[in-house]
């Protein structure tokens, strides 16, 4: 258990960790092609966060990143990520434990089942406005996940320093 | 998981569902982004102009050691197209010539476009998503433009529409976006057609010109521009070519893949349609 303060130093660290990856998406991965798609860190950091901190403080992480995706990344509709994060987050949190305890193995299955997710939405919206296009999206959710899988070992050792960083005693 | 849900879910969910809901009203009311979403846009501009301005740094490096042959060949190639364009264009002149005295002869007014007031402007980002197709230019409100715009490049070819705008940037969905869709024209012949983008094919970098009339008949290499009918984008703007025809699913009816003339990973500057006007 942490006190008051440490709980927010903890937050603040997790906030500027979120922020060193916002850069690395924007300055390089971006302009990466990976099986030709570009790495997409976002689900990613909300599922690898919630597997450190568990269902509730995942889920709100991931709920407030989730309302930054939709203000400055366009998305099929305008609460996309809103809805998908927080549902990522939450399974994140969960699966973490209950199935497989934190670590990296976990850090990558969070973030396939994040990904799983995220695609399907795109796909189900792609189809409810008319233009389903499901061979389409399965290749690039797949591809996407398949890109970003790459990075999630950079995602996973920033969160886990902050973990150990904030949770000494535990 | 029912613990979860009975200490905090209920709350969790609850403001999940706010804040969607206020996102999504916010979107619908505002002919302009909502005030988070310019505030948002505003924020991360420079961060933006920075990824940019550093990607193209890099670029320029890799572009001076390319191969000076491939650059000869291209050349020459070039110098080819511009001498048959030449051409084209003294027949043209001569076509248009003969246009003017017959209209003389019939008395016909001339029907124009003027593409009015054009707010040149910088790319800051590039797609940032998987699933959309998209750039973020740095011009906004302030300098009057508004969502449908269109925006060109320098040679006239269309690269999409405003789709999102705030005081200081604007996001633009290309062609080849699913979300995009608009009144199309085959040069050639004539026949309207509505050009929209395809899940399936704008990964390849294609769009597809659907709701064409029976007997169309399309060869590869045949330019589609804009329509303008309804008046919401200005005509003649260039979209791309008939890359090939294909039937749909049902088999009944055919439609066209376009490879779109602009090229959008390449664009850095690119001009927005702020205002049109139809002469007749």
């Amino acid at each position: 258990m942490i006190g008051r303060s440490e709980f927010y130093i903890k937050w603040l660290l997790y906030g500027a960790a979120t922020f060193l990856m916002l850069l690395l998406q924007g300055f390089l991965l971006q302009y990466l092609r990976v099986f030709g798609v570009m790495p997409f860190l976002y689900p990613a950091l909300a599922a690898v966060l919630s597997m450190y901190e568990g269902a509730f403080g995942g889920t709100v992480y991931s709920l407030v990143l989730g309302v930054l995706c939709d203000l400055t990344l366009p998305g099929p509709i305008p609460c996309f990520y809103t809805l998908v994060f927080p549902a990522a987050g939450l399974c994140a949190g969960l699966l973490s434990k209950s199935w497989l305890p934190a670590g990296l193995p976990c850090a990558l299955a969070v973030s396939v089942v994040a990904f799983a997710l995220t695609g399907s939405f795109h796909a189900l919206l792609l189809a409810v406005s008319g233009k389903a296009a499901w061979a389409a999206a399965a290749s690039t959710a797949l591809r996407e996940t398949g890109a970003t899988l790459l990075f999630v070992p950079v995602v996973f050792l920033l969160f886990r320093k902050v973990y150990r960083k904030c949770h000494i005693d535990d | 998981m029912k613990n979860f849900l009975k200490q905090h879910g209920l709350w969790v969910l609850f403001a999940v569902a706010v804040i969607a809901v206020a996102l999504a009203v916010m979107s619908l009311f505002s002919t302009t982004s909502s005030p988070l979403m310019n505030l948002a846009g505003i924020v991360t501009s420079p961060f933006r102009a920075a990824y940019t301005a550093v990607a193209n740094w890099f670029n320029e490096k890799q572009d001076y050691f390319a191969d000076v042959q491939a650059l000869r060949e291209e050349n020459q190639a070039l110098k080819n197209q511009i001498a048959s364009m030449e051409e084209d264009l003294r027949q043209a002149k001569s076509d248009s010539e003969e246009n003017q005295r017959f209209r003389k002869l019939m008395n016909l007014r001339e029907k124009k476009r003027d593409l009015g007031d054009l707010e040149p402007a910088h790319i800051l980002e590039h797609s940032s998503t998987n699933w959309t197709s998209s750039l973020t230019l740095n011009q906004g409100t302030e300098h009057d433009v508004e969502i449908n715009d269109c925006v060109i490049t320098e040679e006239g070819y269309l690269v999409g529409v405003v789709s999102a705008v705030g005081l200081n940037w604007c996001t633009v969905l290309t062609l080849i976006d699913t979300d995009t869709s608009l009144g199309a024209q085959v040069f050639r012949t004539e026949d309207i057609g509505l050009a929209e983008g395809d899940f399936s094919l704008m990964g390849q970098g294609l769009l597809k010109l659907s709701h064409l009339p029976a007997g169309t008949e399309l060869l590869g290499g045949d330019l589609v521009v804009t329509s303008g009918l309804g008046g919401y984008y200005p005509s003649g703007l260039v979209i791309g070519s008939v890359k090939e025809v294909r039937l749909d699913d049902s088999g009944a009816t055919q439609y066209a893949v376009l490879e779109p003339s602009a090229r959008f990973d390449e664009l850095v500057e690119v001009f927005v349609v702020k205002s049109f006007e139809i002469v007749s």
